[in-house]
């Protein structure tokens, strides 16, 4: 097995991990923490490709530095609704935030 | 060297593995974050391995500092209540179907890596910093300016939406 294949399982591993929390946890902040772990997965699948082989590096870089900044994006977001939702509705569990009225 | 670089991965691939499950099953969101915060350190780790430090330095800085500081923000200011946030007990049948779901995408891009073998250079080179930031102006650039301003809407956009109104306005 070539490093590059093993770097790519890892995140493989990453992702379904993150997968299998979305799926599993019940709570927004438990989603948003695996849907970090997911990103987390994208970024060093990019950065194995670049460094290990005959792809640049320095743009395997780059585009896992906007995982990143994009990520970070993302949580500020995340981390604004849910506390939105938790003012308005008192809990955050995904199961019972079944109202769409505005 | 070759036999340490492999211990080295094995010991990061633990860490990851265990940081996972525990951000993944731990009952404690707080717990849950910390296992998310060991998973980040073994991932920077991996970095360290393919030869990018820098990669592995902004992953500390930006993962472990700043987004974990964010998501136990999260944690702190909805107070959930103490100690369960998820509710033990569910049919078998929902874990397995949680479980299956989550491995049929996984197992199908296994499948991919395993028919298509991949070509690798076994002694990556670490890349000069200097044209990082040349493909970051030059090349990149628009990338690079249209991030800032996601950025920058992401940041407004919370403080909106978390803004507290006062009484009687």
């Amino acid at each position: 097995m070539t490093a590059l294949s093993m770097f790519q399982l890892v995140s493989l591993l990453l992702l379904g991990l993150g997968l299998l929390g979305v799926i599993w946890r019940r709570s927004l902040v438990g989603m948003l923490i695996s849907v970090e772990l997911m990103l987390n997965g994208a970024g060093l699948s990019i950065v194995a490709s670049g460094q290990l082989t005959a792809a640049s590096g320095t743009v395997g870089h780059a585009a896992a530095l906007f995982v990143m900044g994009l990520a970070a994006a993302e949580a500020a977001l995340v981390l604004a609704i849910i506390i939105v939702v938790a003012k308005r509705y008192g809990h955050i569990e995904s199961a019972r935030l079944r109202t769409l009225r505005g | 060297m070759e036999t340490l670089a492999y211990v080295a991965f094995g010991v990061y691939t633990t860490i990851i593995l265990f940081g996972g499950l525990m951000a993944v099953f731990s009952r404690n969101l707080v717990r849950a974050l910390v296992g998310l915060a060991l998973t980040l350190f073994g991932v920077a780790g991996c970095y360290l391995l393919m030869a990018a430090p820098f990669m592995a330095l902004m992953q500390i800085l930006i993962y472990v500092a700043a987004v974990s500081i964010m998501i136990f923000f999260a944690i702190m200011l909805t107070k959930p209540p103490v100690g369960a946030e998820e509710q033990p007990g569910r049919p078998w049948w929902v874990v397995a179907g949680c479980i299956v779901a989550a491995l049929a995408p996984t197992m199908l891009i296994a499948r991919v890596l395993h028919v298509q073998p991949l070509v690798s250079h076994e002694h990556p080179t670490e890349i000069v910093l200097m044209d990082l930031g040349q493909t970051f102006i030059e090349p990149y650039f628009l990338a690079f300016e249209l991030i800032s301003v996601i950025l920058t809407v992401a940041m407004a956009g919370a403080v909106l939406l978390a803004f507290e109104r006062r009484q009687g306005q």
